[in-house]
């Protein structure tokens, strides 16, 4: 196969950048993107010149570590699948293709198709866990989750955090990654004690961060590669709400 | 107001759920203004009755006062949303396309801040030409003829069009705000929320064509 390719090439994160075009040639249609990747940077690297820098890491697309737009979308083309996931046989001989890094005030340009995504960490660090101290382990089932609550939770913490859902919105919101952090603590009993206050303190760190707010229009939810749904938004409006006009701490 | 509350206010989820109330209460508005409007098709006396009644009542100025508070606390809170949406993303894209996929993005979604700051500007053209327009008295009553204004505006092809326009472009606006309220103020449930999106379609066609033909009706007519 021969891919024609347009990059986003930026070497530093002041540096303005712009688009360089490549051609990908003798790609075999089971390699992974990432891997035609590689297959080009090889090339570049023969020449003399600088590899196009991306971020990957498992290449199973359970990590979260990868991720730019493939053709204007997210991960690229297929639904529920993260852009090491997506394979080559996708698209056809002589296919041209834009590779973009997501693109947010919160998610600086690192270098290339490598964004900076520690705004994440930091909403995550505002109250994206448990901090009370309970004990050594108890014995197993002591404490019972019912299976739905257990099968819910366990749905929102799919997310890998790989922040295409603010790629995809367009108001480059992180509703989506922040609802999901929030459900999933609050659907568990772990997560009670401090679940007002997380929520509050998880939103306003996502606004801090520059964020925008959510439209509902569900961009994030169709190109998420774990497929978190916006229910998760809703639901963590009614555990705002419900922090705001119940809760007295 | 206690900071917290105000704080809690102007987040990004806050001023989503404001939104929601907001619109919400906006479009109880809508259909009542729907209702009321329809009278015209029933005659001048039914129509003129109403409108007297509604202005009769000492109820009225509070009642005004607070839909003016709410549409305004709509339309700041949009202005200062959209602003700040804007700037979350200085860079935009070369190439965006649609998700596609299970997104519910669609052209209503994509321009609610168009359709409502048209609207907004329709608003207050509309007020100025019908409450705080021409006043004609029923013959031997003290009833506002406000059947006659409406004939008398509704004779410019220029405010027909104007008018279909707008009131279109609230059903466009409908067509995803109503949907959207119950989502940002937490009301989803997998029983409902698809039939709640179906319902605002039909919501936003009854309100965008039911007030629509309005103007139109009476252009015809007279």
């Amino acid at each position: 196969m021969r891919i024609f390719l347009k990059v986003w090439r930026q070497a530093t994160p002041r540096d303005r950048g712009g688009f360089v075009d490549y051609t990908a040639e003798n790609i075999s249609p089971d390699m992974s993107f990432l891997e035609m990747l590689d297959v080009v940077n090889e090339s570049l690297i023969v020449k003399g010149q600088d590899p196009i820098a991306f971020d990957s890491d498992c290449r199973e697309g359970i990590c979260g570590t990868c991720g730019f737009l493939v053709g204007g979308v997210p991960h690229g083309p297929d639904p529920g699948t993260s852009v090491c996931q997506l394979h080559m046989r996708r698209f056809k001989d002589d296919d041209r293709l834009v590779l973009e890094p997501w693109r947010a005030r919160a998610f600086p340009v690192l270098k290339d198709l490598v964004v900076d995504r520690s705004a994440f960490d930091r909403i995550i660090q505002a109250g994206g866990y448990t901090s009370v101290n309970v004990g050594g382990a108890q014995d197993a089932n002591l404490i019972l989750v019912a299976k739905t609550a257990s099968d819910k939770a366990m749905d929102s913490a799919a997310c890998i955090g790989c922040g295409a859902c603010v790629a995809a919105c367009k108001n480059a919101s992180a509703a989506l990654f922040t609802s999901a952090k929030v459900a999933h603590l609050a659907f568990l009993p772990q997560g009670q004690p401090e679940r007002a206050t997380r929520v509050v303190a998880m939103v306003e760190r996502h606004d801090a961060e520059g964020f925008g707010s959510c439209s509902n229009e569900g961009e994030c939810e169709a190109v998420c590669p774990k497929e978190i749904p916006i229910t998760n938004i809703a639901h963590m409006n009614r555990e705002y709400l419900r922090a705001m006009l119940v809760t007295r701490d | 107001m206690p900071s917290r509350f105000r704080r809690v206010l102007s987040s990004s989820v806050g001023t989503k759920l404001l939104m929601g109330l907001t619109g919400a209460a906006l479009f109880v508005y809508m259909l009542l203004h729907l209702a009321g409007n329809a009278l015209i098709l029933a005659g001048e006396d039914v129509f003129n009755e109403y409108s007297h009644m509604l202005i009769s009542n000492p109820l009225i100025l509070p009642i005004e006062l607070g839909l003016l508070a709410v549409f305004l606390l709509h339309v700041y809170k949009a202005v200062t949303m959209w602003m700040s949406n804007r700037a979350a993303r200085p860079v935009g894209y070369l190439k965006k396309e649609l998700a596609g996929h299970t997104s519910r993005k669609s052209l209503s979604s994509s321009t609610m801040i168009g359709s409502g700051l048209f609207i907004l500007g329709f608003v207050v053209i509309h007020v100025k030409q019908f409450k705080f327009g021409t006043f004609y008295q029923v013959t031997d009553s003290t009833v506002r003829d406000l059947y006659q204004t409406e004939i008398e505006v509704f004779q410019n092809p220029f405010w027909v069009t104007v008018y279909v326009l707008a009131t279109l472009l609230v059903g466009l606006h409908l067509r995803h705000g109503f949907a959207s309220a119950f989502q940002s103020l937490g009301l989803d449930h997998p029983l409902y929320t698809r039939r709640l999106t179906a319902l605002g379609v039909l919501f936003a066609l009854l309100i965008g064509v039911g007030l629509a033909v309005i103007p139109v009706w009476v252009y015809f007519r007279y």
